[in-house]
């Protein structure tokens, strides 16, 4: 058997929702069956022939090729299974995704992952703004599962995030980690500025000093040598990431906050580097 | 059955169903994870007055340990999971938390998936300033003290493991049986999964089953005491002065069958020589449980 692909071959003027094409919805369904299954674009729904040539006929390993950035909903809601994306894509991958692995090798536009609880979803470029956030007037955004993104993400990264792990091999934009409930982001590069902001718990790790500095409401609570970094840079290693290649530290300054909310959530900034 | 002139005698060990765990307690050196490792498993000896039987298993290199500090892997044992459960709470809030420098992990999967919290309950201690981590799937609790934080995984693992294992080595000499049960167990403590869960892994206070006291459940062995050879039907020829046990808890009958095998082969190349005269068991007629294991067969 060969990866289910499917090679976008229109130039689409509308976005359109690809959340049917995933692992689990397509279990059991025939070439044929796939072909006329109809995508929402715009105000019309479209059979999946008409924008995409489609071969091979394995539903569990499902490849986008020539992909766009107006392919939203990639991996909605999968429980197992693989999809590659080769080229960009739009806004709520791997939204609900409960298990199964996505790669993108191009940048991701907003809400990636969002909501997501389990899996992993890697993006081999830039992600847009709100990875693994809630959705506008929902109050838990990722509960689960890794998010690895090689270049740099947007604004407010991890907004509302309840548990998981978000690893940033670039920079982050600014809020990153805003409202933040429990979870783990990790930076490599720079952060943008209000890091934190409303953070309520959860762990903000970063490699280096925070170029904006550390917001007035985060309070310093001094260096410390922390033993459960040793356990997290082992974690990182079964990676396919730069975090496994990362020289591990424990020893750390570490700044608790957001005391404007729970004031339970904590930046630990490397002091090894 | 004639080792080195060490009679090994007809018959078997009477060992029951357990419920067991590991833990693994590390610290920033060998020394402070031993110190709590020993208070973990103190008064442990036996689950007729103690709650539950524990020992160390072994020390464990930085390599070996999921914080790569250096470690004591500890084994521990009661009838049944509820009763495990409080024993490790109990014990690792009061010898483990305390402990300078230590963490806490789980060193075993449980049968099924089944598990008893570690540190689950411990967290509170943290009076609402705890802070857990999720890391590769696992629940772990970092609980600030005043040396820092101490980190503890959540839940442990159960599994259905045997305790009770044991052999009498009988001699001409209180030192001579000293002596053998010493080589024994120097032998046995290289035997993973397995601990001799009394004072330096030996007893002098085997028991039998029943009294003549009805609140007692257990009293004196009377058939290897020495000092009775007159007064009771003994098992102790005219030769025996002194008899002493092992007693094995394992995670499974064949890791018992293992330290049984090389404790009895250690005390038997002390030899007749040196006084070893027989090697018995602990057998209550199929009173005690359902794990038998027969000397002869496991010496063969």
């Amino acid at each position: 058997m060969s990866a289910l692909t499917f090679t976008l071959k229109v130039d689409i003027a509308q976005r359109v929702d690809c959340s049917p094409l995933t692992p689990d919805k397509l279990a059991g369904k025939s070439v044929d069956d796939i072909a006329a299954m109809e995508l929402v674009s715009g105000r019309l729904s479209l059979p999946v022939a008409e924008l995409f040539d489609i071969s091979g006929n394995d539903v569990n390993n499902i490849q986008f090729k020539n992909s766009s950035s107006k392919l939203d909903h990639i991996g909605h809601a999968m429980s197992q299974g693989t999809v590659t994306v080769m080229g960009d894509v739009g806004a709520y991958l791997g939204q609900f995704m409960t298990g199964g692995n996505i790669a993108v090798h191009g940048n991701s536009f907003i809400y990636s992952g969002c909501e997501m609880k389990g899996g992993q979803i890697k993006i081999n470029g830039n992600a847009g703004d709100f990875v693994g956030a809630a959705r506008s007037g929902y109050k838990n955004g990722m509960t689960g599962g890794t998010i690895i993104i090689t270049g740099n993400s947007g604004q407010r990264t991890g907004d509302h995030m309840r548990r998981g792990m978000i690893l940033i091999e670039g920079n982050a934009g600014d809020y990153c980690g805003a409202r933040m409930v429990s979870g783990t982001i990790a930076v490599i590069g720079d952060v943008g500025r209000h890091l934190g902001y409303g953070m309520k718990r959860g762990t903000l790790l970063l490699t280096k000093t925070p170029a904006h500095g550390i917001s007035a409401n985060f309070n310093d609570c001094g260096a410390h040598t922390l033993s459960f970094l040793p356990l997290m840079f082992t974690a990182f290693k079964k990676l396919d990431s730069v975090f496994a290649k990362l020289e591990p530290f424990s020893r750390v300054q570490r700044y608790a906050g957001d005391v404007g909310g729970l004031g339970m959530g904590e930046i630990l900034v490397n002091l090894e580097g | 059955m004639i080792i080195n002139g060490v009679t090994i005698d007809e018959t078997f060990a009477e060992a029951f169903p357990m419920k067991g765990t590991r833990i693994i307690i590390t610290a920033q050196n060998l020394d402070w994870a031993m110190n709590s490792a020993v208070a973990f498993t103190g008064f442990a000896t036996s689950v007729i007055a103690c709650g539950c039987e524990a020992s160390i298993e072994q020390t464990l290199d930085p390599s070996e340990t999921p914080d790569g500090r250096p470690g004591v892997a500890c084994l521990i044992f009661a009838m049944g999971g509820k009763g495990l459960a409080k024993q490790v709470e109990t014990r690792a809030g009061q010898c483990v938390l305390t402990a300078p420098t230590t963490a806490l992990f789980s060193g075993i999967e449980g049968d099924e998936g089944k598990e008893i919290a570690l540190g689950k309950n411990l967290r509170y201690f943290g009076d609402g300033f705890q802070i857990s981590k999720m890391i590769d799937g696992k629940r772990y609790w970092r609980i600030p003290v005043m040396d820092g934080e101490f980190l503890t995984q959540e839940n442990t693992g159960v599994v259905s493991a045997v305790g009770g294992g044991n052999f009498l080595i009988l001699a001409e000499s209180q030192p001579q049986a000293l002596a053998a049960c010493e080589a024994a167990i120097k032998a046995m403590k290289k035997i993973p999964n397995v601990i001799m869960p009394f004072p330096g892994g030996v007893v002098r206070s085997g028991s039998k089953v029943g009294s003549k006291y009805k609140a007692l459940m257990a009293s004196t062995n009377d058939a290897f005491c020495p000092t009775l050879k007159g007064q009771t039907k003994t098992e102790c020829s005219p030769e025996v002065e002194s008899v002493m046990e092992i007693v094995i808890d394992g995670l499974t009958k064949e890791d018992i069958d293992k330290a049984m095998r090389v404790g009895i082969q250690a005390a038997c190349d002390l030899g007749a020589d040196n006084g070893i005269r027989r090697i018995s068991a602990g057998n209550y007629g199929g009173k005690l449980g359902p794990f038998h294991f027969h000397l002869r067969e496991i010496m063969a």
